[in-house]
């Protein structure tokens, strides 16, 4: 019995070390490509064989970093944006989880609310920009609301469905042992939903990056948003490289921490 | 439940007739009376799945209900376990020896244990879910594990393990809660064969052990015959106890799955239950569909 445990949990840390060879393997690739192809755009920008005006260089963006951070705004409009992504993604995804999961007590109101829920989905957030600036301001603030409202409907609708998709016969499972609904929520919903608010968080992130650095485009003091528009309507491509990089770095660096949160909470998943 | 029986004129003499048949047992786990059910098709039609359907389990008898599919066994099932409410007729649990009220907990061929919860946890489920768990219940379920081979996995996580193992991790489940009747729905189907002897033989001990009755409802003839006491034969539509085999096995030694297959009677009740279920299927080919 125990061997077929231990030859289990083997096997289990064999796949789990293949698989991560396998991301060295590829991650060195892509690594190769990516060195390789700025190299040959540096190149080419010198050479003039493409117009360094209008695509920017390597040596270009190193610049504009070093500038910005000489002068402090880089940081600034890094942890400008950062602070209102993160923001916007904590409240609208939490609320949206919330809400989502607490309709599992009452079906009726659900399918009402998801209908809602649906329709504020399709919206394109972006479009609410222009409102959302005039209601509160051209400061953070107009941000993370914008942020906010492009997380929660997704997070809502998600988390209704992770939670009416549950186990039928779990519930009957649970349901036979006489479990209250309080306690079918605890024990059953939020734990079985769990997988699918990491995922829909995930998503999230590039959702409430959206809404933040669309929300400076519109009007800002700061913010890598406020930088790239400035930078690009002054032809200052470098800069606008610069502003986009970050903000890559910045999305892997937020879907790096869900990940970590995830494999701490969700632990039986990688567990064997 | 208590819901009084008024079936038609035509079926109650049918119902008269096996209430005093020997499907009905003194000092019974469980009774089931006039038991009326059935369901409503999209076009309209009514139709019948039970119709005066009588008969109880004893304490600590191992009963089975074999059938078709089709028969309405899936339906009995969830009607006993209190999942479905009967439209009619009466599903009593009978009270323990001790006076207590009797509890019913069953298991099917999914294990339902969840990936969230290591072993332990799982086995403990079906108390925490009505009352705060005690060191005391802790003990008896490592206790129950431990008798089931599962000590070295307590703290691990279901994915580790074999079907096996779940399923015995499922069963431990059901028995903490102290029921006084076990419901098995094709429970060991998903098993390779060695492995669902031994959970026959697991189940088959706890009438020793704690007296529980069993009502277990499969189509796996030959696991009906091997567990039970008596075997009910389930047939038509509505569906109606067409058969039921008291099984006295003459085993050499003490009854096991294996020593039950065995047995020179296996083959002859095998034969009367298979004919049965097959006389049923021309009979009723064009019923139930």
């Amino acid at each position: 019995m125990s061997d077929a445990v231990m030859s289990a949990q083997a096997a289990g840390r064999r796949m789990r070390v293949r698989r991560l060879k396998g991301l060295g393997a590829t991650g060195g690739v892509v690594t190769l490509i990516m060195v390789a192809l700025v190299v040959f755009w540096q190149v080419a920008a010198q050479r003039a064989w493409i117009n360094g005006q209008l695509f920017g260089s390597p040596l270009g963006i190193y610049k504009a970093a070093a500038i910005g951070l000489a002068q402090g705004t880089l940081i600034t409009d890094t942890l400008t944006t950062l602070y209102e992504t993160v923001l916007g993604l904590v409240i609208g995804s939490g609320l949206g989880i919330g809400l989502g999961l607490l309709l599992w007590f009452v079906p009726r109101v659900a399918g009402v609310t998801e209908g809602f829920a649906v329709i504020l989905n399709s919206i394109p957030k972006i479009a609410l920009g222009p409102l959302i600036v005039i209601w509160f301001g051209s400061d953070m603030t107009s941000k993370v609301w914008l942020a906010g409202i492009s997380t929660f409907a997704v997070a809502m609708i998600s988390s209704c469905a992770a939670a009416r998709e549950v186990d039928q016969d779990l519930l009957n499972l649970f349901r036979s042992f006489k479990a209250k609904p309080g306690m079918i929520f605890r024990k059953l919903i939020v734990p079985g939903a769990l997988p699918w608010i990491f995922s829909t968080l995930r998503v999230n992130i590039g959702f409430a990056l959206i809404g933040a650095v669309v929300g400076e485009y519109i009007a800002s003091q700061a913010g890598l948003g406020h930088a790239v528009f400035v930078a690009g309507s002054l032809f200052d491509l470098n800069t606008v490289w610069l502003g986009i990089i970050i903000l890559t770095l910045m999305a892997t660096l937020l879907s790096w921490i869900v990940q970590l949160a995830e494999n701490r909470i969700i632990s039986w998943k990688t567990k064997r | 439940m208590n819901t009084p029986n008024t079936p038609d004129s035509t079926i109650s003499s049918e119902s008269a007739k096996a209430a005093s048949s020997p499907h009905v047992r003194p000092d019974p786990r469980l009774t089931v009376a006039g038991l009326n059910h059935g369901f409503e098709t999209d076009d309209g039609v009514r139709t019948a799945l039970f119709s005066g359907l009588n008969f109880s389990v004893g304490a600590g008898e191992i009963v089975s209900i074999v059938g078709r599919s089709g028969a309405g066994k899936s339906t009995l099932f969830n009607l006993v376990s209190g999942l479905l409410s009967p439209q009619g007729g009466r599903i009593e649990v009978g009270r323990r020896s001790d006076g207590g009220a009797g509890r019913i907990a069953y298991m099917l061929q999914k294990d339902l244990l969840m990936p969230w919860r290591t072993v332990l946890q799982n086995a403990l489920l079906g108390i925490e879910l009505y009352r705060k768990v005690t060191r005391h219940d802790i003990a008896r379920a490592r206790e129950m594990l431990a008798r089931y081979g599962l000590t070295s996995v307590v703290d691990a996580y279901p994915q580790a393990l074999s079907g096996g193992m779940r399923q015995r991790v499922a069963l431990t489940r059901t028995l903490l809660v102290d029921p006084t009747l076990v419901l098995l729905d094709e429970p060991f189907s998903a098993l390779d064969y060695e492995t669902r002897l031994a959970l026959e033989d697991d189940v088959m001990a706890l009438r020793q052990s704690s007296g529980t009755s069993v009502v277990l409802v499969t189509h796996d003839i030959e696991e009906a015959i091997a567990m039970s006491d008596r075997v009910i034969l389930l047939g038509g539509r509505p569906a109606r106890i067409e058969d039921s085999v008291d099984v006295k096995l003459s085993t050499q030694g003490p009854r096991t799955a294996v020593s039950a297959r065995e047995a020179p009677e296996f083959r002859t009740l095998h034969k009367r239950i298979w004919g049965g279920l097959r006389s049923n299927t021309i009979h009723h080919a064009g019923a139930s569909t």
